[in-house]
């Protein structure tokens, strides 16, 4: 039976939760030397939800987004994607990652490729798409956020708002689980901040699971399932958007939304 | 007797200029092909210096610290002269090899300087991908670092092709040994000197403008 042999062998399977939250991490601690900067953090997405992590910076939050893909490695946690731990294994890593899309901060693009090779780049050189078919998708991503007109140029010819939306269109061609937002548009311009924006509403609305950290409060208050709210290495409460806006329960996060929420007109 | 104004037969240069054009020869080929062999073992060297493991990355940190802190004339030695009771090696190889060992050592900190050059955010999206480390820094890191490399190592291939000179010194027919060879047949040192000083300069000027070019040209994909 040569057929059999085909078959790759399946990991040694653990027992595997069919309620199980897409994304749950367990009990995450790191620190930066002396630092703690994550403590005991416990945080759960289900499949198709979008959950917003606010907070002052340096209040840990990036960190907690980049632990889940392991760019940074907690110190000790568990993390489980569809009730199946996560370790800190490249093998295992290199294979979950392409389930995991991450947007990053300063967009990370390859500038030695022009956009569609940024796209593909994942499809041929992980996926092992051949590469007309690899172009076919990422012209249709490209399309999706609106640059199939910039398919040839390389990224320094883009605005930061076209760049970040390349970068969504690069993660999104690995066909990921869960998309992973640190803080996508605080490089940006104020005026480009809104098509990027509106490139992750649009993704939210196709159903696409999020987990996004942002000082965009607009985009929590109106797209987020949930918004957690992270100070000084600890989620302080996590809400419904319309309950963190108008009542939160800690003292700290008032203050916090007064800081970055415009006063109220009236 | 008229007292001349320059003491040296200027004259004979034009005339005897291109009798020096089959050791040029030999300096372009004995530097070009070290250089290459210094570009293979300093990507090697780099890497290994970069590397997670231990063993590897002391063992690079040797190699520059030996290679980069001896002369490469002691080394020419070595190869040449030292290793005859294990192995002669011919004049001509014994110049690459040493030539090639020797910018190795330079190169590879050349390149270690240009990958670390490179964002930590590229590798970063590349493993977000699910890269291996191994095909980011393939696809992603080395392409990139190439680039800024390349005024460097033009840097240091022009040094490179000015050392090949010590080469006269084990007998390879390079410029320079055709300049001291000519020169004591006809006690006209400073014009066969001069002679293999406008060769070295002529070569030096077309490998500048080369870089040049190289550079300019790959300037096209950053402009950020």
């Amino acid at each position: 039976m040569t057929e059999q042999k085909k078959i790759k062998p399946i990991m040694k399977k653990e027992p595997i939760d069919p309620d199980a939250p897409f994304l749950r991490i367990e009990k995450l601690n790191k620190w930066y030397g002396e630092l703690h900067v994550l403590k005991n953090i416990s945080l759960s997405v289900q499949k198709g939800e979008v959950v917003v992590i606010i907070g002052a910076s340096g209040s840990g939050k990036s960190t907690l987004l980049r632990c889940v893909n392991f760019l940074e490695k907690a110190k000790d946690g568990k993390i489980y994607i569809e009730g199946k731990r996560i370790r800190n294994q490249e093998k295992q890593l290199n294979r979950v990652r392409q389930d995991l899309g991450m947007v990053f901060q300063h967009f990370n693009l390859f500038p030695h490729m022009t956009v569609i090779q940024n796209v593909m780049e994942g499809l041929v050189q992980v996926k092992g798409l051949p590469k007309d078919e690899a172009r076919e998708r990422a012209l249709a991503l490209l399309d999706q956020v609106g640059l199939n007109d910039k398919a040839e140029v390389y990224p320094s010819m883009l605005s930061g708002g076209q760049k970040q939306r390349v970068a969504i269109a690069r993660a999104l061609a690995m066909d990921p689980k869960i998309m992973l937002f640190d803080e996508p548009t605080s490089a940006l311009d104020p005026e480009l901040v809104g098509e990027v924006l509106t490139v992750m509403t649009d993704l939210a609305k196709l159903g696409m699971t999020m987990l996004v950290v942002t000082h965009e409060m607009w985009f929590a208050k109106e797209v987020a399932d949930r918004v957690v709210f992270m100070d000084d290495g600890v989620i302080l409460e996590e809400a419904a958007p319309e309950k963190m806006f108008s009542a939160p329960e800690h003292e700290r996060t008032l203050e916090f939304l007064k800081q970055v929420l415009p006063p109220q007109a009236d | 007797m008229p007292m001349k104004i320059i003491p040296w037969d200027l004259g004979a240069i034009p005339s005897r200029f291109f009798l020096f054009g089959e050791a040029a020869w030999y300096t372009v080929q004995i530097t070009a092909l070290g250089v290459l062999l210094g570009l293979v073992i300093g990507l090697i060297v780099a890497l290994g210096r970069l590397s997670n493991n231990k063993t590897i990355s002391t063992f690079s940190r040797a190699y520059i610290f030996l290679i980069r802190g001896t002369p490469l004339l002691v080394q020419l030695f070595i190869v040449y002269y030292g290793l005859t009771s294990i192995v002669t090696i011919a004049p001509i190889p014994s110049a690459v090899i040493a030539l090639g060992v020797h910018n190795g050592a330079y190169i590879a900190e050349i390149f270690r300087g240009s990958i670390q050059s490179i964002h930590y955010g590229q590798m970063e999206a590349a493993r977000s991908l699910g890269m291996t480390r191994s095909k980011a820094m393939r696809r992603i890191i080395l392409p990139q670092a190439f680039k800024r490399a390349v005024p460097s190592l033009g840097n240091q291939l022009i040094i490179a092709l000015k050392d090949s000179s010590l080469a006269s010194t084990i007998a390879v027919p390079e410029l320079m040994l055709r300049g001291r060879q000519m020169g004591s047949s006809t006690f006209m040192y400073m014009e066969m000197f001069i002679i293999v000083g406008i060769w070295y300069l002529l070569m030096t000027s077309v490998l500048s403008y080369a870089i040049h070019r190289i550079e300019t040209r790959l300037k096209v994909s950053d402009r950020d």
